[in-house]
Formats: structure tokens, sequence, C-alpha cells
């Protein structure tokens, strides 16, 4: 009985591990202290395990919890609510569509597609607070977030292969 | 680094519909954000509030480290910096005391004219504790807020210039939306000329200025400060030099840095109302016509009695201890026959 529970307490904990990883990195991201003195913005950690399970866990990383995970971004950044939250949606909709493609990208491949997500990302929430503000916003800072988050995708994907092999896993159904 | 060695959960399905719907959730969230701007902004100055403590602690270590990373890129001109550094200060000693004579010049004139000194401005210091540079958001974090005295609205200026202005408040922090923002305007004066103009920000590094006026001419190199309209901020606060853009038009090179700025003061400005000056017993009519001031009486209301005989109605003394202004205003009252003016005049004791 004592190891069904703990069963059963160690799946509930890998099913919500993907979330809480995307939580947890809004919570870095925003923390309002900055290790390069501001030069560049910080990284959508956010973003990346939603890419990551949006991809090989998509029962886990639902739309739902894309639009979660973008209305917490909206909150923590200070900006106007609703704009990550779209645009964590839009980016979702192009992975959601181009998921057998994504999946079997590998090495500067897997890169490149994380780039081209995060890219839809960061293209809508520019084109959105372009509109809101009705002004067409300078392009740099924006691209500058996009570079940083590509590099850090690069080791954090690492991150994200060990805890799925090691804690997520594959869904039971697939085998 | 590869997606390729994961399987894909393959029976979720249908998940076209909650994106349709999300999104439509997202759009709305928008929406109601742009109609109510501060929707989320309790919950985030409680969360600030909540995370100050954590916020001074990492602050603390990470300052050094912040400072040395913010200037790894002047290690390599140190020495031009250096050449350049003390040319600027010998010629700001020169300014220096150009301004003492001036300062005192302006002083004497306005002694002179009895003008109406400045009115002195209080403020309260507050230490940055967080910065928060997105690319559709610039603010900072201070550790101070409602309980010190700190409005949505005071400007916020370190020892070069105006920083920004504070647009939330917590119990014990403060959030400050930066010059440089996509959502700041702030009106100001361009000195000489005395050309009104909004500052608006829009994430780059230098504000661009809407001038309010088409037919003045800006250079590069004049001065710009904060005109005080508006009332929220006091004028003259020291905030940069216009520069041309190369895109046509001119922006401002700001004075402050806020990504360097540390140590803060929150300005505390309450535009007082300029009241008129009291009136003294010499400029009453009475005095000035050599007869002695009545003695000030407590107002009564007076029983209504029949007009005195003889006395046309509308035609008494005035009461000599109001102010002019209540004795004009008494003059213009039309006076009803047989009724006299509820207050008595000294003329009746």
């Amino acid at each position: 009985m004592e190891r069904v529970g703990s069963i059963m307490g160690g799946r509930l904990l890998s099913s919500i591990l993907p979330v809480m990883l995307g939580i947890l990195g809004s919570l870095v991201a925003n923390f309002p202290v900055s290790f390069v003195g501001g030069w560049v913005s910080p990284p959508m950690l956010a973003f990346m395990p939603l890419y990551f399970w949006g991809i090989v866990r998509p029962d886990l990383m639902t739309p739902f919890w894309a639009f979660v995970l973008g209305v917490l971004e909206d909150f923590l950044s200070g900006g106007p609510p609703g704009v990550w939250a779209a645009s964590f949606l839009a980016a979702y909709f192009v992975i959601d569509r181009q998921r057998d493609m994504l999946a079997g990208l590998s090495g500067i491949g897997a890169i490149v597609g994380f780039a081209v997500a995060a890219l839809v990302a960061c293209v809508s929430a520019y084109a959105i607070v372009s509109v809101y503000n009705w002004t067409l916003l300078p392009l740099a800072p924006v691209m500058g977030e996009l570079a940083v988050t590509v590099i850090v995708y690069v080791f954090a994907v690492m991150v994200f292969g060990a805890v799925h092999r090691r804690l997520v896993g594959p869904l039971r159904s697939d085998f | 680094m590869a997606n390729g060695g994961w399987r894909i959960a393959r029976n979720r399905g249908g998940a076209q519909l909650p994106i349709v719907l999300l999104a439509a959730l997202a759009i709305a969230l928008i929406l109601i954000g742009k109609a109510q701007s501060n929707l989320f902004d309790s919950a985030r100055a409680g969360v600030t509030d909540w995370a100050a403590p954590a916020l001074q602690a990492v602050r603390a270590p990470l300052a050094g480290l912040d400072r040395w990373t913010a200037s790894i890129g002047s290690i390599f001109n140190v020495y031009e910096e250096n050449l350049r550094l003390k040319d600027e200060n010998a010629r700001l000693r020169q300014w220096h005391n150009v301004a003492i004579v001036l300062d005192d010049r302006v002083k004497r004139y306005q002694l002179l004219l009895h003008a109406v000194p400045d009115p002195a401005l209080s403020s309260v210091a507050a230490r940055v504790i967080g910065r928060a540079n997105r690319p559709f958001l610039q603010t900072m974090i201070l550790d101070a807020g409602k309980a010190q005295g700190v409005k949505p609205g005071q400007g916020v200026i370190d020892a070069r210039g105006m920083i920004g202005r504070i647009f939330l408040t917590g119990d014990h922090t403060a959030w400050v939306i930066l010059l440089t923002d996509l959502n700041s305007r702030v009106p100001v004066t361009i000195e000489p000329g005395n050309i009104q103009a909004i500052m608006a920000g829009d994430n780059s590094g230098a504000p661009s200025l809407d001038l309010l006026s088409q037919n003045v001419r800006l250079k590069a190199g004049d001065q710009v400060v904060s005109s005080g309209d508006g009332g929220l901020l006091p004028p003259g606060l020291a905030i940069g030099t216009v520069v041309a853009d190369p895109n046509g038009g001119f922006r401002v090179v700001l004075l402050a840095d806020a990504a360097s700025s540390e140590d803060v003061n929150v300005v505390d400005f309450k535009l007082k109302a300029e009241q008129p000056p009291a009136v003294s017993p010499n400029d009453l009519p009475a005095t000035a016509a050599g007869l002695p001031p009545a003695a000030p009486q407590a107002p009564v209301v007076a029983p209504l009695v029949p007009a005195l005989p003889g006395t046309a109605p509308g035609t008494g003394p005035l009461p000599s201890a109001l102010p002019p202004a209540t004795q004009a205003a008494g003059a213009a009252k039309p006076q009803t026959p047989g009724v006299t003016d509820a207050t008595p005049d000294a003329g009746d004791q």
C-alpha cells in the first residue's frame, strides 16, 4: 500500500514537473536583479519547458499551461496583461502543428527549431505591444532577448533531457 | 541536445479548440488590461512587498558582480576615459564658479522684485533593490513605499538628474517607470528659449521629443528640464541634453544612468495654491486716509431693523474691517429697503 502511494506520488510529481519548471523559469527570469549589468534582457526561461515538453509530452504541457505560464510572465514582468499569454499560445499553435517535424530534429536542427518557435513568441509579443501602444517599437531589445534565449536553451535542453529521462519519462500508452 | 530521441504522446487530441478559446481569453485579457491598466497592480505591489527582503538579501552580493560586469567594457579604454574626465572636470569647475555667481545674482533679483520663491522640495531617500530590463518594460524597484510617504506620480532623481516616476506603490516598495520606458511621458522645457515639449520614451536609450509648437527650432546641446506642467513634477529638474535623431526629429540623452543608480531620491512635490498676501491694517482704506482702524468684531446676526432715517438704502458706510474684496461685494449687493446688511458696520456701534 505504501509503495502504491509512493508510485502515485511520484507519478503526480513527474506529471507536474514540466509546469513547475516553467513556473520556476518565469520566477527566475523575472527576478529583478541583472547579472550582466542590464546589457541584455533576461532569457524567456518559462518558454523553454513549454517548448520541450510541448513536443515530447503535450499531455503534460497543454495549451492551458501555456496560457497560465504566459499570464504568470505578464504578471511578474510588470507589463500589460495578456501579451505573453497570447504570444505563448501563438508559439504553442506552431509547435502543435509542427510537432512531428520538431520532434525529429536533432543537434543544431533542434536548436533552430526552438529558435523558430521562440521567434514566433517574440514577434507575436512585439506585434501585440506595438498595436497596444500604437507605435513601432525598436526591434533590438526583443531580438536581444531572443538571442539570449536561444543561447541559454543550448544548455537548458541538456537539463530538460536529463529530467525527462529520470523523472518524467514517456507516456505509458506510447509503449 | 536532440528532440529526436523522445517519443511523442499521441493520445492528447483536440488541442486546437482549447488554443482558440484560450487565445480569445488572452485577447480579452489584453483588452481589459488596456481599459483598466491597474488590473494587476495591487497584486504586483503585494508580491513585491512580500519579496522585498529576499530582493535586498540577493541584491547585496550581486551588486558588486553587477558593477563588475557592467564595467567590463570600460576596462579597455581606462586611459582615454581618464583624460576625458580630467578635461570635463576642469570645465565643470569653471561652470561651478559661474553657477555660484549666477545663483547669487538671481537671489538678489528675486529680493528686489519681491518674487515668490520656488517651493521647497522634500524628498525620500530610497535604495534600488531591483531592476527589470525587459523588451517592453524598463523599471526599477525601490525599498520605500506608502509607509515612507511615496505616492504614484512622484519624480525619482539621482545625483545627476531625473530617472523616472513612481507608478506603483506597495507598503514598503515602489516601482519606478524609467524615462526610457515606452509608457513614459514627461512634459519638459528646453532651454534656452523656454520651448515646451513632451518627452516620450520608446524603449530606446534616448527618449524622443514631441514639440508642442511647430515654429520652434532646436539645436543639439540644448538643455532639457522638467516643465512642472500638471503639478506632479517640480519645474527645473535636470533631465538631459538634446541631440539630433538620424531618422529625423530630436532625442534626449539623459544625464542620469538608471542602470548604475544605487541610491535615489523620490521628490515629494506638492504644488501649493498661491495665496494672496495677507491684508495688514496699513492696507485698509481707513488707515490710508489717516483714520484709526476699527476694532475687529465678532460677526453676529443682526435683527432685522429698519434703515436709519435719512440714510438712503444702499448708501450707508461699508464695514471698514472687511477686506477690500468683501467691501466690493458688499457694495455690489443690492439692499432691500427696510432691511440692513446682516453684518453690522462700525458706524452702528
